[in-house]
C-alpha cells in the first residue's frame, strides 16, 4: 500500500489522504486505478511546514499538521498544528459499523459455549477411547451454535403480516435481507445439517427464495423481474393480454416459487364473474394448471404453513407421485382443450409452464436469469433425487457453461466452493465476501463433520509460525476486535482459545489498555483475575499507580502500588512524600493527611516505607495531647511513639532533628525525667548519626532555626543527667 | 411457607443502541402515559458524547418497548456520573464530566422532552481532572461533586443564573481521592474512596468529614474502590455501599467500625453467599422488594437493595437472605436505575452498547405473606383487598391454584 499525502496550506485549509493498494507513485493514475481519497480539514491558516503519519486505534490513520512558525506576528488564536484523524475505508456497505459490533457482541456466547462443549467431549473421549466423539449431540451442539449465530444476523420472517391479503400484492417483503445471512445459512445448509443431506436441493430452493434479491444488484434476477411487474401490475386491466405477465409467472415456476405463480394465475381475467361464461374453458385449464403446480411433490422434511406443494419424507413414495404428477401433466398438455382456447397468450403462456413443469432443458434455460436460478430449477424439475455433492457439482458447472457469469458476486463464489468440497476456497470466499469474523465462526461449522477439513485446518503449519490456520484465524479476529475501544474487551474469549500464541497476546493486548479510568483499568483487572494473569494484574496496578502519583493523585498512586504489592515502589514515593510531610503536617493540614495514613493502615508490609507516616501521625497526635492536657501519662505515651519512632529503621534520618525538635518539651518534662538512661543514649547517638549524615553531599537540611541542634542537646544532656541521678 | 422456588417472573427486554451507555436514569413522569428517561451516550466512532432524553412506549403490540428520541444535548466531554432530582414540576439533571466539568440541565417533558442546559461550571480550579461522582439534592437546588483530586465542592444553583456559584469544602490536594458521593440530608453528605473508606459531611462543621469510616477494615488483599453509596431516606444513620471484590457493606454511623457486611468480601464470621466477584458499579435500596421479614423491622436491619456488577448480575439482596438474581449478562451491567414511581420497572445500561428494561411481577412468595399475617395485626378486609389484588396478578402465574387453596 502506498500513501499519499496532498496538503494545500494558505487560504485552501484542506488537505486529503490518498491510499493506494498500487506500488505506483503517479497520483493522477493512482485516483484511475481505485485509489481512495479521503479529503480532510485541518483549518490551519498558515502554511503547512511538517507532517506526521502514525495509525490510531482501529482502521484509522491520525494526521499530525504542523504549521509554520511565523515569526512575524503570532495571533493568538491560531493554532501551531493540528492532529486530524483520517478514517480509512467505508466498511461492508450494508452492515454499519455499530451492526457489526452487535454480531460480534452476540456471537461470543454461542462460541464459547461450542468452545467448552468441544472441550469436554475432547476429555471424555479420551478418558473412555471412544474413537468418534461425533455423536447425535455433537450434531445438536453444532445446531445450536448454528442457530444462535443466525438469528444475529437478522430474521427473514416479515415485519407484520397484513391483514386483508392483497391480491395485486404478489412479493411479501420482509426485511432486507443481507449478504452475511445469505452465507451463514448456506453454510449451515451443508456443514451443519448433515442428516438431511437427502433434501438438499429443496433448501436451496428455499434458500434462493429468500435471497435471489441479493443478486439483482449485480445480475438480472427473477426477484427483481418479479419487483418490476409488481409495480405496473397495479395499471394493468387485462393481465393475460401482456406478455411479460406470462414471462414473469413462468420464471418464478422455474425457481420453485408456487405460491406466487398460483397467485398471479388467479389474478387472469377468465376468472372475473362476468367473464367466466363465456372464457370456460380457458378457465378450466388455467385452473387445471394451478392445481397442478399446487400439487408439485416435493422431496423435504417439512413444509411450511401457506406453502404449496405435497411433501414426501421417503424416497419410493416420492418418486411414485412425481411419476403420477408428470403423466397428469403428460396428459394435459397432449389434451384437446386448448384448440378451444380461444385467447393465444393465455395458451402459450401456460404450456411454456407445462414445459417447465416436464422439464424441458430449453424452458428452464429462457426462464432463469443467472446460473444460480438455472441449477436451483434443474435440481426442481430435472434432476430432484440429486445426492451428493459430486453430482451437485457437475450439475453447477453445467449451469454456469449455460449461463456464464458476467461478474462475480461473492455468494456464487461461495457456493461454487462449497459444492467443489474445496475447503481453502470456501474460507477464502469467506475471508475476502465477509471478512475475518465470517472465518472465524465458519470454521466451526467446517471442521465440524469433515475429518478432511479438519486435517486441513487443525494442521500445524511452520510456515505460520507453528500454528494451524484455525488459529491464525482467530488471531486475525481478535486483533480486530482489539483495535476498537469497544470490543477490545471480547477479544479475550477468542485470544483463549488460540492454543500456541493466544496467552502471550491477552497479554499484550492487557498490559497496553490505558489506565487513565477506572472503569477501564478494572476491567483489564477483572479479565486478569478471570485468566488468572496475576502478574499482569500486579504491572497494570503498577502503572496506574505511577500514573495517578504522577498527576498529584497521591491517594490513588498510593492505594495501587499498595495493591501491587511494590514496595519498591511505595518506597521511592515515600521519600517524595516525606519532603512534602515536613513542610504540611502541621496541626490544621492534618485532616487531609488523615485519610491517606488511614488508606495506609498498620500492615507494614504493604505500607512500605510509608509505614513511617502511620507512626508520626501517632505521635504528632500524643503530642497533641500533651499540649492540651499536661498529664504524664499523655507524657509517657508520647515518648513511647518517640523510641518507637526513632528505633524504627524506615524513619528518615532527616526527620531526627525535627522529631526531637519537637519533643524538647518531653525532654526537658518538669516533674521528672521521662526518658531513661538507656533511652536517652539511643537518642543522642541517633543525633549523632545525624551529625555524620550531615556531611554527605545529598543530606537535606530540615527548616529549622539555627539553634535547635543545640537546645536539643542540651535537653538531652540534661535529661541524661537527671536519669543517671533518679537511678 | 413450603412453596415452589418462584420463578423469574420478571419481563426483560434489551433493546441494542449504536453507542456505549455511560448511564441511564429514569426522569420522573409529568403524566401517566409518558415515561421518560435521559441516557449519557458515547459514539466512539466520532468520539462524541451526548445526553439524550428518550420516551419509553412499552408498546404492548411489538415484542419489546420501542425507545424513542426526544432530544440530545452534547457535553464538553464523557460523563462521569448522571444524577436526578425530581424538582416541583420539571426534571433536573447533573451531569459530571471527565473534563472535570458540571452541567444542570433542565428537561421540559411536556413540551416535547427538550433538554437544555441550565448552567455551567467549567473553571480551572473546580476539580482536576475528572469528576468522579456527582450528588443532586433532593428538590434540586445543590449539588455536591468529589473527584480523585480530593476536592468536594458544592454547587448551589439558585436562581437562573447560567453561571454556577461553588464553594470548595474541602481540598484534600490528593492525598485521598473520592469516587462516590451520596446526600443524607439538606445539610449532610457521605462520600466514598479507596481502600472501602467511607467518610461522613457535615456542613454545619467545615473543615474536614466530621466521621471517617476506616477503609482496609477487611485486611490486605480484598480491599478496594467504593464505587456507589446511597442513604435510605428514612435512615440516614446508615451508609450503603458498593465496590470492588463484590462487596457491598454498609456503615452504621451508631456502631463506628464494625461494616456490616451484606455480599462479598466478608470478615470471615458467617458466610456469606458470593453473588459476584468484581467490582459493583451501583448501588440502590430497592423499594419494590418488601422485606420478608416484616416482623424485624428494627433500625440496625438493613432495608432490601438492588446491585449491578461487572460480570453482568443485576439481583436484589437482603440481610441474611439468599440474594435474587434478576439479570445475569454476559457482559457487565454499568448503571441500572430503579423507577420511583413505577419501582416495579428497572432500567439498566449493558456494556454491549444496549439497554435492557426489566420488568418485575410479584412473587408468589409475597402473596403467601399477605394471608398468614394475624388478623389482628391485619384487618380482615385489607386481606381481602390484598386477595382479591393478588388474585388477578397471579392468574397468569402457574401456581396460584395452590396458594388460593392454602387459604
Amino acid at each position: 500500500m502506498v500513501l499519499l499525502i496532498r496538503v494545500s496550506g494558505g487560504d485552501l485549509l484542506d488537505g486529503g489522504v490518498h491510499v493506494d493498494d498500487d506500488a505506483d507513485l503517479d497520483t493522477r493514475w493512482c485516483c484511475e486505478v481505485g485509489a481512495a481519497v479521503y479529503p480532510f480539514h485541518h483549518g490551519l491558516k498558515s502554511p503547512i511546514s511538517r507532517l506526521s503519519i502514525s495509525w490510531s486505534r482501529g482502521n484509522s490513520l491520525r494526521v499530525s499538521v504542523f504549521a509554520a512558525p511565523s515569526s512575524v506576528e503570532s495571533v493568538e488564536d491560531d493554532a501551531g498544528g493540528t492532529v486530524v484523524e483520517v478514517k480509512l475505508g467505508g466498511g461492508d456497505g450494508e452492515i454499519s459499523d455499530a451492526h457489526w459490533r452487535r454480531i460480534a457482541y452476540g456471537s461470543v456466547s454461542p462460541f464459547a459455549l461450542l468452545q467448552s462443549r468441544k472441550n469436554a467431549i475432547s476429555s471424555l473421549s479420551k478418558m473412555s477411547m471412544n474413537s468418534s466423539p461425533y455423536d447425535a449431540d455433537w450434531w445438536d451442539y453444532i445446531m445450536e451454535y448454528s442457530k444462535d449465530i443466525n438469528a444475529l444476523l437478522g430474521s427473514q420472517k416479515p415485519a407484520s403480516v397484513p391483514v386483508i391479503d392483497d391480491p395485486k400484492s404478489v412479493i411479501v417483503k420482509g426485511e432486507e435481507p443481507t449478504n452475511l445471512k445469505a452465507a451463514w445459512e448456506l453454510l449451515e445448509m451443508f456443514y451443519a445439517e448433515k442428516p438431511s443431506h437427502l433434501c438438499l436441493p429443496e433448501r436451496l430452493v428455499d434458500w434462493l427464495a429468500d435471497f435471489d434479491s441479493l443478486f439483482s444488484g449485480t445480475h438480472p434476477t427473477v426477484h427483481s423481474k418479479l419487483v418490476d411487474f409488481q409495480k405496473e401490475l397495479v395499471n394493468l386491466q387485462v393481465v393475460e393480454d401482456n406478455p411479460k405477465y406470462w414471462e414473469v409467472m413462468s420464471s418464478a415456476l422455474a425457481v420453485g416459487w408456487l405460491d406466487i405463480v398460483v397467485k398471479m394465475l388467479r389474478l387472469h381475467g377468465s376468472y372475473q364473474l362476468d367473464q367466466l361464461s363465456n372464457r370456460e374453458t380457458e378457465n378450466g385449464l388455467v385452473e387445471a394448471v394451478a392445481v397442478l403446480i399446487s400439487k408439485m411433490p416435493r422431496m423435504r422434511l417439512d413444509q411450511e404453513a401457506g406453502k404449496l406443494g405435497e411433501c414426501f419424507k421417503a424416497k419410493p413414495d416420492f418418486v411414485k407421485a412425481r411419476e403420477k404428477w408428470r403423466a397428469q401433466i403428460n396428459k394435459l398438455d397432449s389434451s384437446a382443450f386448448w384448440f378451444q382456447c380461444a385467447h393465444l397468450q393465455t395458451r402459450e403462456g401456460l404450456r411454456s409452464m407445462l414445459q417447465i413443469m416436464l422439464g424441458n432443458a430449453n424452458s428452464l434455460c429462457s426462464a432463469t436469469c443467472h446460473w444460480i436460478e438455472l441449477y436451483i430449477s434443474h435440481l426442481l424439475y430435472i434432476r430432484p433425487l440429486t445426492v451428493g455433492l459430486e453430482s451437485m457439482y457437475s450439475l453447477a458447472q453445467k449451469s454456469i457453461q449455460l449461463k456464464p457469469m458476467a461478474s462475480a458476486h461473492r455468494l456464487m463464489g461461495l457456493i461454487i466452493g462449497i459444492l467443489g468440497e474445496n475447503t481453502e476456497v470456501v474460507l477464502a470466499e469467506c475471508l475476502k465476501g465477509f471478512g475475518p469474523w465470517m472465518v472465524v465462526h465458519a470454521i466451526e461449522l467446517l471442521t465440524a463433520g469433515s475429518d478432511h477439513a479438519e486435517m486441513l485446518l487443525l494442521e500445524e503449519r511452520p510456515n505460520l509460525g507453528g500454528i494451524n490456520i484455525e488459529e491464525l484465524h482467530r488471531l486475525v479476529y481478535a486483533q480486530v476486535l482489539s483495535s476498537h475501544p469497544l470490543t477490545w474487551q471480547i477479544a479475550p474469549i477468542y485470544l483463549i482459545s488460540c492454543m500456541k500464541h493466544g496467552m502471550v497476546l491477552l497479554q499484550i493486548l492487557l498490559s497496553k489498555q490505558p489506565v487513565q479510568h477506572n472503569q477501564l483499568l478494572l476491567k483489564s483487572i477483572e479479565i486478569c483475575r478471570l485468566y488468572e494473569l496475576h502478574s499482569i494484574t500486579a504491572n497494570i496496578m503498577k502503572i496506574a499507580g505511577v500514573h495517578h502519583w504522577k498527576h498529584g493523585r497521591k491517594g490513588s498512586g498510593v492505594f495501587w502500588l499498595q495493591q501491587a504489592r511494590d514496595e519498591y515502589r511505595l518506597n521511592r514515593i515515600a521519600q517524595q512524600l516525606f519532603d512534602s510531610v515536613g513542610k504540611t503536617i502541621s496541626d490544621e493540614s492534618f485532616k487531609q493527611w488523615e485519610g491517606l495514613i488511614q488508606l495506609l493502615g498498620s500492615d507494614s508490609k504493604t505500607a512500605g516505607g510509608l509505614e513511617f507516616l502511620h507512626k508520626y501521625r501517632d505521635f504528632k497526635k500524643s503530642l497533641q495531647h500533651v499540649f492540651d492536657g499536661k498529664t504524664t501519662d499523655a507524657a509517657r505515651r508520647a515518648v513511647e511513639s518517640l523510641i518507637s519512632l526513632m528505633k524504627n529503621p524506615s524513619t528518615p534520618q532527616r526527620f531526627y532533628l525535627p522529631l526531637l525538635y519537637d519533643s524538647l518539651k518531653l525532654l526537658n518534662w518538669k516533674d521528672r525525667p521521662l526518658l531513661n538512661v538507656s533511652q536517652t543514649n539511643l537518642l543522642l547517638t541517633k543525633l549523632q548519626d545525624l551529625s555524620l549524615a550531615r556531611l554527605r553531599p545529598d543530606f537535606i537540611e530540615s527548616e529549622l532555626p539555627p539553634q535547635a541542634l543545640n537546645s536539643v542537646r542540651l535537653a538531652l544532656a540534661t535529661n541524661l543527667g537527671r536519669a543517671i541521678l533518679e537511678e | 411457607m413450603a412453596f415452589a422456588a418462584p420463578q423469574n417472573p420478571s419481563r426483560v427486554h434489551r433493546i441494542p443502541q449504536s453507542k456505549y451507555i455511560d448511564a441511564v436514569r429514569w426522569l420522573s413522569p409529568v403524566s401517566a402515559l409518558d415515561r421518560f428517561a435521559a441516557v449519557a451516550y458515547y459514539d466512539t466512532d466520532t468520539n462524541s458524547p451526548s445526553i439524550e432524553i428518550i420516551c419509553v412506549d412499552p408498546n404492548p403490540q411489538a415484542s419489546s418497548p420501542i425507545l424513542t428520541p426526544q432530544s440530545s444535548w452534547t457535553p464538553p466531554s464523557r460523563i462521569s456520573s448522571l444524577k436526578t432530582a425530581h424538582s416541583t414540576h420539571q426534571p433536573i439533571l447533573a451531569a459530571a464530566t471527565f473534563s472535570g466539568s458540571i452541567h444542570i440541565l433542565v428537561s421540559d417533558l411536556i413540551n416535547g422532552g427538550t433538554v437544555e442546559s441550565e448552567a455551567t461550571v467549567s473553571e480551572l480550579g473546580f476539580h482536576s481532572g475528572p469528576v468522579s461522582a456527582v450528588d443532586l439534592r433532593e428538590g434540586g437546588t445543590e449539588c455536591v461533586s468529589v473527584g480523585e483530586d480530593g476536592r468536594v465542592n458544592l454547587v448551589s444553583f439558585v436562581g437562573d443564573s447560567s453561571k454556577l456559584s461553588y464553594r470548595r469544602i474541602f481540598d484534600a490536594n490528593g492525598l485521598v481521592g473520592y469516587t462516590a458521593v451520596k446526600w443524607a440530608s439538606p445539610s449532610e453528605f457521605a462520600t466514598g474512596g479507596y481502600g472501602f473508606g467511607l467518610q461522613w459531611w457535615d456542613q454545619r462543621r467545615p473543615g474536614g468529614p466530621v466521621s471517617q469510616f476506616k477503609g482496609n477494615w477487611c485486611q490486605g488483599k480484598t480491599s478496594g474502590i467504593v464505587h456507589s453509596i446511597d442513604i435510605h431516606p428514612s435512615r440516614k444513620h446508615t451508609c450503603l455501599a458498593g465496590g470492588s471484590s463484590g462487596t457491598v457493606f454498609a456503615w452504621d454511623l451508631r456502631a463506628q467500625q464494625q461494616p456490616i457486611v451484606l455480599s462479598g468480601a466478608g470478615t470471615g464470621e458467617a458466610p456469606i453467599s458470593l453473588l459476584s466477584e468484581s467490582e459493583v458499579w451501583e448501588v440502590q435500596y430497592d423499594c419494590y422488594t418488601r422485606s420478608s421479614n416484616i416482623g424485624d423491622i428494627s433500625s440496625t436491619r438493613i432495608l432490601p437493595i438492588m446491585i449491578c456488577s461487572e460480570d453482568g448480575i443485576l439481583a436484589v439482596i437482603e440481610q441474611g437472605e439468599e440474594p435474587l438474581e434478576l439479570l445475569a449478562e454476559p457482559c457487565a451491567i454499568n448503571s441500572f436505575d430503579i423507577d420511583q414511581q413505577n419501582p416495579s420497572d428497572v432500567i439498566c445500561s449493558l456494556e454491549w452498547e444496549s439497554i435492557a428494561i426489566l420488568t418485575r411481577n410479584r412473587t408468589t412468595n409475597d402473596f403467601g405473606f399477605s394471608i398468614e399475617r394475624p388478623s389482628f395485626f391485619w384487618p380482615v378486609y385489607l386481606e381481602l383487598l390484598i386477595v382479591q389484588y393478588d388474585y388477578e396478578t397471579l392468574q397468569e402465574s402457574d401456581n396460584w391454584t395452590s396458594v388460593v387453596t392454602r387459604k
